[in-house]
């Protein structure tokens, strides 16, 4: 065990914690659940000076929906917090579903929603959902906040377009369009307590219609970063939906994989799970959608 | 049957040990700490193969901090391997000396005041190596001019084992159907809970006390002493906890000796523990192996020939593997009867970690041969794979040639009991797309015959105390690595003596305080061998007792005496009874104060040169397989096996249940992933065990036979459960998809290519 010496900080505010970060930023991480962070400390794949703790800094984390701004995930939420909340059961399955069966219990209880995307995983299962949904990373800093759109949050693998001195303060997530329907699922070797070898999420609603208005497709393990299949998203959106639809968006998704061979997956397999996934995700979120129509039309 | 067993036999008695392991107070090794103690590290070979130039470790030493540094130069030299009767095959020493031969392999070895000195002092060791060329496949290894992993190993085969009977020529000829098939099976590992640990204290007059973690305390004992070059009796070998071995332990370890050895120079105590990476990147496994397998049947499919080849990828020493190349032939033709056998084993050394004994001991991979050709012909032959089973199905009274004959066999009942369990023959009717139900059998030792460690003692001895109290003290070199023996052994001492099981404690951790000797905690032996001991024991203690019931109630030469709730009584009238308690009492008194003692022995003989006693059973798997991502779901696992009799049937159902999770592994999602001789999953992200939640329902249906040589007739359940489980789920995914595996693991990629199905 070759776990090297550092300083841990626990400051009791916000600004507390960012006058650390600034403090000690020639050397220096950030500790939310550190369901990431400690196994790199035990094994020494990281060496860091300071460690800044999140833990004692009110009002981070939080878990919240209303129906005007929709779903805002605190900073240090923890990712079975948010697996929990009614709200993120029923308006938003495919995070719920990321929330609940990503690693395991205990790592769950511990870790965050910001942890999971700001350590940058192309395998990070919160992020294909989180894209499906428009989500905006709230990053603040001395200065003041900024939100970036997640589609725009990821860099390459570990890597984020987060500055140093800059905390996720919070993820928000938009309020479903009515008439919609999202999901997430992943595959990976062991069926339980795994880690993601290709996840796919999609979300999408219909139109007065019955047309796809709002059309989201994103996958992860199967690029540098967690990625968007935008290719899918045009051909979807505005049309009327079909099998024949929903397989050539499939195709158009896999097409726009860049897998890599790996031990947990060959590079072949990755993109062919993710036309399949991509099929599959794409008629559940139907499936939803049309029922939500079916009841809301009826109750109009 | 037999049935006047006691009442404690056969009965579920919780196991002593599991409060303490599910609260966490269980003490492992790794737990001990003593005065001044330091901490060891291994600084191991970051090459294949290469030859060791040039050490230098006086960085390392000036590091303050540092006790001791040492390399191979600096120690005895002496080389060893569980093989003593054959001193060739001894091939490792604790430190590398002129050569490594794969990536772990040990150089050098630092005490420090704590881990991360040790550590850093490890980092500044300099080693110049030259690389040499590498082998890491046993084509390879065997090709012509291939390089030499050990010098005296020609075409680096270590070890040539043959078994030959029957008219081998004339049997093909005869038989109307003939198929030959080539299996490929991978290394898996032991993956055990507890990694290795070991602390050495240094004691008066150079004796060593070593607390290990280890499943075989006395051969540790026997090749300690003999490496450091000190008497058998200065070395005291003795295990806390152990948390599972599955055959990882069985050895002497590189870092037991290197623990000994500095804790004598430095006179402090040594430890070392091994972490997760070590033992998944440099630690023992099973072995790969290429087995090629050409049977013969008549068209009513009875077997008649078998000719069975066999290369084992030994890695880089022999460890357990000659052990591992005997048993693949014995297990070749183990379950079935078979006129004419033919068996051509070859242990290959490749310059990866070692592979040794592994749960099964070379039975998962020749099953897995012989039951998935055996399905492949039941279908060609147009006969039920259970039917094609049961006309071959060894039967008590058969011979098997050159090993043994078989006294209780529950084959047939085991076979049948899974067919009507699993709903076999209507399921089978009424086929569901991506469904499949799949059969493989299995037969195993109860304990090794061999004595390839040479022991001058008995294979297993205890000792019995009884006491006036109503106690009784056993003491027994058996080791419990989780299994559960500490359990069986009392209940059975228990149940013989008819006392209660709470009244019995057990020794039985200590080399230097228990009877020499037990050859430790593999081949499902101790059941059977520490159960005979303990029984010889009480026997002895009763000719102790007898004499006091015989006196105090004037009894006829004719009567028997009866051991039962903690009291001795006429069996023909149990009026005329006393207490255990008084009777040792009595005992005592009339012995003039010499404690009521005995020492009780069991080495198998006359039973052949394999086991004493061999175990059966068939499991059906049904799975779903999901033909767009190629994934398995296993739906159920229906095991029906004979254990002869049961002595503790939760033991048994923990067995089982292990096994099965073992078994899901090595069939679906356990592989290294190597990079030439490299190690790249070495964490259980990426080697993929299943978990207890992955494990799929299960039934287990039990066929009772009374094995004569068995103490209160029971046989093993340990390994041979963890033998058919590749096999009845590779069926079982033949019968979903259409894919038949030769190849394990089974996984979604190989399923959906050879259904054309990946692009």
């Amino acid at each position: 065990m070759a776990t090297s010496h550092f300083a841990l900080h626990q400051p009791q505010s916000l600004s507390q914690a960012l006058d650390l970060l600034e403090m000690h930023r020639a050397s220096v991480r950030l500790l939310a659940g550190g369901t990431d962070l400690v196994p790199k400390l035990k094994v020494g794949a990281l060496k860091v000076a300071n460690l800044v703790s999140l833990q004692g800094v009110p009002g981070l984390g939080a878990v919240a929906f209303d129906e005007g701004q929709g779903l805002v995930i605190g900073g240090t939420a923890r990712l079975a917090q948010v697996a929990a909340l009614p709200e993120v059961k029923r308006l938003y399955p495919g995070l719920a579903h990321a929330c609940s069966v990503m690693a395991t219990t205990q790592i769950r209880n511990m870790g965050t929603v910001a942890g999971n995307l700001a350590n940058a995983a192309p395998s990070a299962d919160t992020a294909a959902p989180l894209l499906a949904y428009d989500a905006r990373v709230t990053a603040t800093n001395k200065k003041g906040s900024r939100d970036i759109p997640l589609a725009q949050f990821f860099a390459g693998p570990g890597l984020s377009v987060l500055e140093p001195g800059e905390i996720i303060t919070a993820i928000t997530v938009p309020p479903p369009p009515p008439k919609s329907g999202s999901a997430y699922q992943r595959l990976s070797a062991r069926s339980q307590v795994d880690i993601c070898a290709v996840g796919v999420a999609a979300s999408l609603s219909l139109d007065g219609q019955g047309r796809l208005a709002h059309c989201r497709l994103a996958c992860a393990s199967v690029a540098p970063t967690p990625l968007r299949c935008l290719e899918a998203e045009e051909m979807l959106s505005g049309q009327a939906p079909g099998d024949d639809l929903l397989d050539r968006a499939a195709q158009a998704a896999a097409a726009a994989a860049k897998p890599i061979d790996d031990m947990r997956a060959s590079a072949a397999y990755r993109r062919q799970m993710v036309e399949v996934l991509s099929r599959r995700v794409l008629a559940t979120c139907l499936a939803q959608a049309a029922s939500l129509a079916q009841a809301q039309g009826g109750a109009a | 049957m037999k049935t006047n067993n006691p009442q404690l036999i056969g009965q579920s008695i919780p196991r002593i040990d599991g409060p303490h392991k599910v609260t966490g107070r269980a003490i492992y090794t790794d737990d001990l700490k003593l005065p001044g103690m330091l901490y060891g590290k291994l600084l191991r070979s970051p090459y294949a193969h290469a030859r060791i130039k040039r050490i230098d470790v006086s960085k390392a030493r000036a590091l303050p901090g540092v006790k001791d540094v040492i390399i191979g130069a600096d120690t005895p030299q002496i080389k060893y391997g569980n093989w003593r009767l054959v001193p060739e095959s001894q091939d490792e020493l604790p430190l590398a000396v002129d050569k490594v031969r794969f990536i772990g392999d040990e150089v050098a070895a630092v005490a420090a005041i704590d881990p991360e000195t040790a550590e850093r002092a490890c980092e500044l060791i300099e080693v110049e190596y030259e690389e040499l060329p590498a082998v890491f496949s046993v084509e390879d290894a065997c090709a012509e001019g291939a390089p030499l992993v050990h010098d005296i190993s020609k075409g680096n085969v270590s070890l040539v084992r043959k078994i030959s009977y029957g008219d081998l020529e004339g049997m093909f000829q005869k038989a109307d159907y003939v198929r030959e098939d080539t299996f490929r099976v991978h290394a898996v590992q032991h993956a055990y809970l507890e990694p290795c640990a070991s602390l050495a204290e240094p004691d008066e007059g150079g004796r060593i006390t070593l607390w290990t973690s280890t499943q075989t305390p006395y051969l540790v004992q026997c090749l300690l002493a003999s490496t450091l070059g000190i008497p058998e009796n200065h070395v005291r070998v003795m295990k806390v906890m152990v948390g599972g071995g599955f055959g990882g332990k069985m050895e002497l370890r590189p870092w037991e000796f290197c623990a000994a050895f500095m804790a004598r120079r430095t006179g402090k105590p040594v430890k070392f523990t091994l972490t997760r990476v070590d033992e998944l990147a440099f630690g023992r496994r099973r072995h790969g192996m290429t087995l090629y397998s050409k049977v013969g049947l008549s068209k009513d499919g009875k077997l008649l020939a078998k000719d069975f080849q066999v290369m084992l990828d030994g890695g880089a020493y022999n460890a357990m593997g000659p052990t591992a190349t005997f048993l693949c032939g014995t297990f070749g033709n183990m379950a079935y009867r078979l006129p004419a056998y033919r068996y051509f084993g070859r242990h290959v050394y490749t310059n990866k970690p070692p592979a040794s004994a592994m749960r099964g001991f070379g039975a998962p991979q020749a099953y897995f041969a012989m039951e998935s050709q055996l399905n492949q012909a039941a279908l060609d032959l147009g006969i039920d794979p259970i039917d094609l089973r049961i006309i071959n199905a060894m039967e008590e009274g058969d011979v098997i040639p050159e090993v043994a004959t078989v006294s209780s066999c529950g084959f047939k009942q085991c076979l049948e009991k899974v067919r009507a369990a699993s709903g076999w023959d209507e399921k089978r009717k009424n086929k569901k797309p991506g469904h499949g139900l799949g059969i493989s059998a299995f037969s195993f030792i109860s304990g090794g015959v061999f004595n390839w460690f040479n022991t001058k003692y008995n294979f297993s001895s205890v000792e019995v105390r009884v006491y006036d109290d109503g106690t009784a003290h056993l003491f027994s070199m058996a080791c419990d690595i989780g299994q559960g023996t500490d359990t069986v052994l009392r209940q059975i001492l228990a149940a013989d003596l008819g006392i209660g099981i709470d009244k019995v404690r057990l020794t039985s951790m200590d080399t230097s305080n228990t009877p020499k000797a037990d050859l430790g905690s593999w081949g499902s032996r101790v059941t059977l061998m520490n159960g005979n001991a303990i029984l010889d024991a009480c026997r002895k203690i009763k000719d102790m007792l007898i004499p006091v019931m015989f006196t105090q109630f004037d009894l006829n030469q004719i009567q028997d005496i009866a051991f039962e709730d903690d009291h001795l009584f006429v069996r023909s009238n149990p009026k005329k009874r006393l207490s255990f308690a008084e009777c040792v009492y009595k005992a005592l008194r009339g012995r003039r104060g010499e404690p009521l003692s005995a020492h009780g022995f069991y080495t198998p003989r006359n039973r052949g040169l394999v086991s004493p006693a061999f175990s059966f059973g068939a499991q059906v798997a049904e799975v779903s397989v999901d033909e767009q991502t190629g994934l398995v779901k296993v739906d159920n696992i229906y095991t029906a096996h004979d254990c002869g009799v049961t002595i503790n049937k939760r033991a048994v159902e923990g067995q089982l249940e292990g096994a099965i999770q073992m078994g899901l592994g090595y069939a679906l999602h356990e592989q290294f992933a190597m990079q030439g001789g490299r190690t790249l999953n070495t964490s259980f992200l990426d080697y993929k065990m299943p978990t207890a939640q992955d494990m799929p329902p299960s039934v287990s249906l039990e066929v009772e036979t009374y094995e004569p040589e068995g103490p209160f007739g029971a046989k093993e359940a340990g390994e041979g459960l963890a033998i058919p489980t590749a096999a009845s789920v590779g069926h079982a995914v033949y019968e979903a998809t259409g894919y038949r595996c030769q190849d394990l693991p089974i996984t979604p990629e190989k399923i959906l290519r050879a259904l054309g199905k990946l692009k």
